[in-house]
C-alpha cells in the first residue's frame, strides 16, 4: 500500500518535473536556437551571468522573469471570467495528457510491481483524445472572450480546424489499434518489443496521417492558421499578456511533448531499443544483482523513451521551420478530402489483411 | 557583351551569349501527382533544412576554420570586422610625423562638399606655410561621399575605416574640430595607398 503510494508520487513528480521543469522552459529556447542553426544564424546567446552565456540557456530564465513582472492586461469589454478561464482550460489538458503515456515497461523491484505509467487506463488512447478535444474549448473561449476581431477570427479558425482534424486523427489511429487489438497504451508499447513489430513498419500510412493530424491539432506551422502572425497578429491569444500568455505558450510546448510521447508509444517502439529485448537488457546488467539490474534496465528504458521523444520534438521543430503556412481552405481540403479518405482506406486495408492473412 | 580594352582589341566580358538563353519555366500551376502527395516534397524540403542544421551543428562543434566557418554572423561588440580600405568611414585629417597637419587650407574640400559639412579658416605660419586655423567637420551633414578626399591635392583628408561613434545623442557633439579629426599617417596608410591606386586611373 505504502509502496504503491510512493511509486505513484514518484512517477507523478518525475513526469511533472520533466515536463514543466525541463521541456516547457527549454523548448522556447530550443525553438529559437534550432531555427537559427537551420537558417545559418547564431540565435539567442546574449543573456548572461557575468561572462557566462552557456549557448543562451539563460534566456528561458530571463523570459520567465520578464513574464512574471508584466502587467496582466484584460481588454475593456472582455468577459473577464472566461478570459481568465481560457488559458487554464488550454493548459490543464496539456499537462494531464501525459499521465496515460507509458515512459517505461513493467518491472519487479524488491518484490513490488512497478508500472512506469501514472494512470494505466484501459482506454488510454481515448483518454488522450478526450483531453485534446478539451483544449479546443480553451482556444475558442479565448478567441471569443477577448472582444477583439483578431482573436475572434483566430478562435473561429481554430474551432473549425481542430474539430475537423480530431475526426481525421481518430480515424488515422484506428489501424494501429486494430493491429494491436488494445487501447491500453502500456500494452501497445509492450507489444513492440520486436523491432519489426514497431508501429511505423506495420502502419506507415497511419503514421504519416496521424503525425500530420497531430501537428494540425497542435496548431503549429504549417497548420498555424488560428494564430497566423502575418494575418491575425497572434490569433486567439492576441489580447493576452503576462502569465496567461505564457500558459498558452506552455500548453503549446507541452502538447508537442505529448504528441511526441504518443507517437513514440504507438509507432516508434515506445521504450524499446531496436533488436534488444527486455530479457537481453536484464541479462546484460546481470552484474548489478537482480534489483540493480532491474533499476539499470528501467533507467535505460526511460532514457530510450525520452530520446525518442526528443527526436520527435526535433522533427516537429524542423517541420515548423521548413514549411510555409497552408491557406485556410487548403487546411480544410487536406483534412476532409485527403486525410479522411486515406485513413478510411488504411482502415479497410488493415481490416482485410487482418481478416484474410493473419487469421 | 563586348568591350574594348586599352589596346584596341575586343574582349568578351560577362556571361557568353549562348548561355543567356532563358530557362524553360513550367507555367502550368497544376501539381503533378507526386507533388500532390505532399509527403515526398516535404521530405525533400526537410532534407535541405536538415543538411544546413547538421552542417552548422558540426561547424559549432569543430574549431573554426577561417573563412570556412559555418555561420558568418559577427558578434559585434565582442568581435569586429576588419574593413577593406575601400570602405568610406569617418573623414579624418592626416597628420605629419611632426604633429602638424598636411592640410594647407586651400578650401577645395569646402567647395566640393555637397552637404556643406566642412568649414575652414586658414592662416599662415612664420615660415610662410598655410595651415587651417580651424577645421570644422559637421558630421550631421556629411554624406560620406568622399569628394573631399578626391579633390584634396595634399592627401590631407581621407575617408578612414572608422565606423564606431558616428552617431551621437547630441548634434553639437557631432561637429568635429581639427584636434578631434587628426590621425597619424600610419593609421590611414591603407586608405592613402588605395586612393593613389584608384584616382591615378581616373583621367580628369
Amino acid at each position: 500500500m505504502v509502496a504503491d503510494l510512493i511509486e505513484s508520487v514518484a512517477k507523478i513528480v518525475f513526469i511533472f518535473s520533466i515536463n514543466l521543469g525541463f521541456f516547457a522552459p527549454i523548448l522556447g529556447w530550443v525553438e529559437r536556437k534550432q531555427s537559427a542553426v537551420m537558417q545559418d544564424r547564431i540565435g539567442a546567446n546574449r543573456a548572461n551571468i557575468g561572462k557566462f552565456t552557456i549557448i543562451g540557456l539563460f534566456h528561458p530564465i530571463a523570459d520567465a522573469v520578464k513574464v512574471l513582472t508584466k502587467e496582466d492586461f484584460v481588454p475593456a469589454g472582455a468577459n473577464k471570467f472566461f478570459h481568465t478561464l481560457a488559458p487554464f482550460i488550454c493548459l490543464v489538458p496539456a499537462i494531464a495528457t501525459f499521465s496515460v503515456i507509458p515512459f517505461g515497461g513493467q518491472y519487479e523491484l524488491f518484490g513490488h510491481h512497478v508500472n512506469l505509467v501514472i494512470a494505466d487506463l484501459d482506454v488510454g488512447i481515448l483518454f488522450v483524445f478526450a483531453l485534446t478535444s478539451l483544449a479546443t474549448f480553451g482556444v475558442v473561449l479565448a478567441g471569443w472572450s477577448s472582444r477583439s476581431n483578431w482573436s475572434l477570427l483566430g478562435g473561429l479558425r481554430a474551432s473549425a480546424q481542430m474539430l475537423s482534424y480530431e475526426v481525421a486523427m481518430g480515424l488515422a489511429i484506428i489501424g494501429i489499434i486494430m493491429v494491436f487489438g488494445t487501447l491500453k497504451l502500456s500494452e501497445i508499447g509492450a507489444m513492440q518489443e520486436n523491432f519489426l513489430h514497431w508501429g511505423i513498419f506495420i502502419q506507415p500510412l497511419g503514421f504519416i496521417l496521424f503525425f500530420t493530424c497531430a501537428v494540425a491539432e497542435n496548431k503549429r506551422v504549417p497548420f498555424d492558421v488560428p494564430e497566423a502572425e502575418s494575418e491575425l497578429v497572434a490569433g486567439y491569444f492576441t489580447e493576452y499578456s503576462g502569465l496567461k500568455f505564457v500558459m498558452f505558450w506552455m500548453s503549446e510546448f507541452l502538447e508537442i511533448v505529448t504528441i511526441s510521447g504518443i507517437l513514440t508509444t504507438l509507432f516508434l517502439g515506445a521504450w524499446h531499443i531496436p533488436f534488444v529485448t527486455d530479457a537481453m537488457l536484464l541479462s546484460f546488467f546481470q552484474f548489478a544483482g537482480p534489483n540493480g539490474a532491474t533499476i539499470l534496465a528501467m533507467l535505460v528504458n526511460i532514457a530510450t523513451f525520452f530520446a525518442k521523444v526528443i527526436f520527435f520534438i526535433w522533427l516537429q521543430m524542423t517541420i515548423r521551420w521548413t514549411l510555409p503556412r497552408f491557406r485556410y481552405d487548403q487546411v480544410m481540403r487536406l483534412c476532409w478530402k485527403m486525410i479522411l479518405p486515406l485513413s478510411l482506406i488504411n482502415i479497410s486495408i488493415t481490416g482485410l489483411v487482418l481478416l484474410l492473412w493473419i487469421k | 557583351m563586348t568591350q574594348f580594352d586599352g589596346k584596341g582589341s575586343q574582349v568578351t566580358v560577362g556571361v557568353p551569349a549562348g548561355r543567356l538563353k532563358p530557362k524553360r519555366v513550367r507555367r502550368n500551376l497544376d501539381l503533378t501527382l507526386w507533388e500532390k502527395l505532399y509527403v515526398f516534397e516535404i521530405i525533400r524540403g526537410m532534407y535541405v533544412t536538415t543538411k544546413h542544421f547538421a552542417l552548422n551543428m558540426l561547424g559549432f562543434v569543430l574549431p573554426p576554420r577561417g573563412k570556412k566557418r559555418s555561420v558568418f554572423t559577427v558578434y559585434y561588440p565582442d568581435e569586429k570586422v576588419v574593413l577593406p580600405p575601400a570602405y568610406r568611414g569617418r573623414p579624418v585629417l592626416v597628420m605629419r610625423p611632426d604633429g602638424t597637419e598636411r592640410c594647407v587650407a586651400c578650401g577645395l574640400c569646402e567647395t566640393a562638399c555637397p552637404g556643406h559639412a566642412i568649414s575652414i579658416v586658414g592662416a599662415e605660419r612664420e615660415n610662410g606655410e598655410r595651415y587651417p586655423l580651424s577645421y570644422v567637420l559637421d558630421m550631421t551633414r556629411c554624406v560620406y561621399c568622399g569628394f573631399c578626399e578626391e579633390v584634396c591635392p595634399k592627401e590631407a583628408i581621407v575617408m578612414s575605416s572608422e565606423y564606431q561613434g558616428l552617431a551621437e545623442t547630441d548634434r553639437s557633439r557631432m561637429r568635429y574640430s581639427k584636434e578631434q579629426l587628426l590621425r597619424s599617417e600610419e593609421s590611414v596608410k591603407g586608405r592613402i595607398e588605395y586612393i593613389r591606386r584608384i584616382y591615378s586611373k581616373c583621367n580628369y
